[in-house]
């Protein structure tokens, strides 16, 4: 095991040489820049190949025949760039193709600060694309350690899946600095957790059946398979066709064959859920961390507190929230988004609550004031955009 | 070693703040405990305000914020005061004098100044040092850390200048 004070952007890289990447196209943004800069140094030496686009649209398309032509590849940015991404992902999805997409996540909208946290794409990673009709799998690390386990994890789903997976971070994760610990033996990558799957080539002459099935070999063009690999539906056979029929036939696949097979990437984190907390909070990325803090601190302090923190963040982890609590969910975000989730989901008498920052943490200190405040039985109240409870 | 123990440096931008942090990072990882950095700048990368807030701990760290920092590098005034409140009572500013000329004699926390810009520009003919004097101070305050790593970290994260570094660690080590 190799040891490093490195940055997230850091560890991603070098998961992804470790996953087998050997096609990286993107377009430089803060705070997932290093990224690029890292990629471009590595994938010479493995034979693989770098490629600044022109902009993120062409990245993503750049990226997306990579994997076409039978590579692992990735593309990395932050939320502008991620927007740009909409219309090729919409694509990789619909063609199945494997393929690792990483947004580190800023303030927003639009620029926003570059050098600060937000969590503005929780809603955006799931509908990634227009139209509907799909599934998709995001990944949500909250240290530069996860983000290198959860790339690596990345690219084994795509594979698996046949779909571009997500790595959902944000500025702190891809731009702080902390130890990351390498594995170098295989031994080390087991104890690790970590799996990898290699690419396999679709004969054909079927490519897309009506089924949840999953490890089915993509598409690779050049074969002389005869997939079309187009952006319109697609028969069984690969060719394109406009019929509800087939189209219903390709969402089934393209929603169930996830939505079926939930137990092969299913992660969550939970603590101290085992005596009926009195407040459950719940919280992904780097909030999380500062949350776990807070939650322990309460415990020691008499509070009955507890914490959720999904990994998976699509889809939707409902399972995790059946017990009857009052939820507390942090966020970096003002407007609330992944407390609509919390709402549907917990029982109908649990009351849910939201914090939301944006551009820096929310800190122990704060957090403590909350938990009092919802234990005595006090809304978190709107006075004016000073405070954080909306 | 206390569970977890915070370091928060501020200064300007282009002082080395983020090297800073770096560096004792640095040493970190080298003794086996596990390390967060957070960096966070203005815009403007010279001039600006900068801050890195390292966490030092044997367990895995949860929030990587340093709320009660265990010690504090105040590289600028306009850092000691937006920060010197947050030491709490065991904790420890550490100060250049050429920047906070006067400290608050009201907080409960301890001071230590290390005339380090002074010191550099006497001895180097030159700033650029300071921060090795800095760190050379720091290392003998802080007792976690191993002074041979923290000055072996300075050597590796700055390519250059070597000798003049090494030198005004040593300075910063022994300055009382």
């Amino acid at each position: 095991m190799k040891r490093y004070l490195e940055t997230g952007n850091f560890a991603v890289a070098q998961a992804a040489i470790m996953a087998g990447c050997r096609a990286f196209a993107g377009y430089p943004i803060t705070p997932a820049t290093e990224i690029a800069e890292s990629m471009s140094r590595l994938l010479p030496r493995v034979g693989g190949y770098y490629v600044q686009a022109e902009d993120e649209t062409a990245a993503m398309h750049m990226a997306i025949g990579a994997a076409l032509g039978g590579m692992k590849a990735m593309t990395a940015t932050s939320g502008p760039g991620f927007i740009l991404y909409a219309d090729p992902y919409g694509w990789a999805i619909g063609c199945e193709i494997p393929l690792v997409v990483l947004n580190s996540q800023r303030v927003g909208p639009v620029s926003g600060i570059t050098g600060a946290p937000g969590q503005g794409e929780f809603y955006l990673s799931r509908y990634v694309t227009q139209g509907g009709n799909f599934e998709t799998i995001v990944l949500a690390p909250n240290t530069a350690q996860e983000a290198f386990q959860l790339t690596i994890e990345a690219f084994y789903l795509s594979e698996r899946f046949r779909t571009p997976v997500t790595i959902l971070a944000d500025q702190l994760i891809t731009d702080g600095w902390e130890d990351i610990s390498i594995p170098e033996t295989e031994q080390e990558k087991q104890a690790m957790g970590l799996r990898f799957a290699e690419r396999r080539v679709n004969p054909g002459p079927i490519f897309y059946p009506p089924t949840d099935e999953i490890d089915i070999p993509p598409v690779v063009m050049g074969k002389n398979t005869g997939a079309l690999c187009s952006d319109w539906t697609p028969t069984e056979e690969g060719y394109d066709i406009e019929t509800v029929e087939a189209q219903h036939k390709h969402a089934y696949r393209l929603i169930y064959k996830i939505r079926n097979h939930r137990d092969i990437f299913s992660r969550y984190e939970t603590l101290f859920l085992d005596d009926n907390p009195d407040i459950i909070v719940v919280a992904y990325g780097t909030p999380s961390r500062v949350v776990k803090t807070a939650v322990k601190q309460a415990r020691q302090l008499g509070k009955k507190i507890g914490m959720i923190r999904p990994i998976t963040l699509w889809p939707f982890p409902d399972e995790l929230f059946q017990k009857k609590a009052i939820y507390l969910t942090v966020e970096l975000n003002y407007d609330g988004q992944m407390v609509r989730e919390v709402r549907r989901t917990v029982p109908c008498e649990s009351a849910v609550h939201f914090l939301g920052k944006c551009g820096e943490l929310p800190t122990v200190a704060e957090l403590q004031e909350t938990f009092d405040r919802l234990l005595e039985g006090k809304p978190l109240e709107r006075r004016g955009w000073e405070t954080e409870a909306w | 070693m206390k569970e977890r123990i915070e370091i928060l440096a501020s200064g300007f931008g282009g002082q080395g703040v983020v090297r800073l942090g770096q560096i004792i990072g640095e040493a970190g990882v080298k003794q086996g405990l596990h390390v967060s950095m957070l960096k966070s700048h203005g815009t403007e990368m010279r001039g600006g305000y900068v801050r890195s807030q390292v966490v030092l701990s044997r367990e895995i760290i949860d929030s990587p914020i340093c709320e009660s920092p265990d010690y504090f590098i105040a590289l600028s005034l306009a850092a000691y005061q937006k920060f010197k409140d947050t030491v709490p009572e065991h904790g420890i500013i550490i100060y250049d004098p050429a920047f906070v000329e006067q400290v608050d004699k009201s907080l409960r926390c301890s001071h230590k100044a290390i005339p380090a810009k002074e010191l550099s520009t006497e001895n180097f003919d030159s700033p650029l040092f300071a921060n090795s004097l800095v760190l050379g101070f720091v290392a003998r305050l802080m007792d976690m850390l191993d002074r041979d790593l923290v000055l072996q970290s300075i050597l590796e994260v700055m390519p250059k200048f070597h000798e003049q570094n090494r030198e005004a660690f040593e300075m910063g080590y022994k300055y009382v």
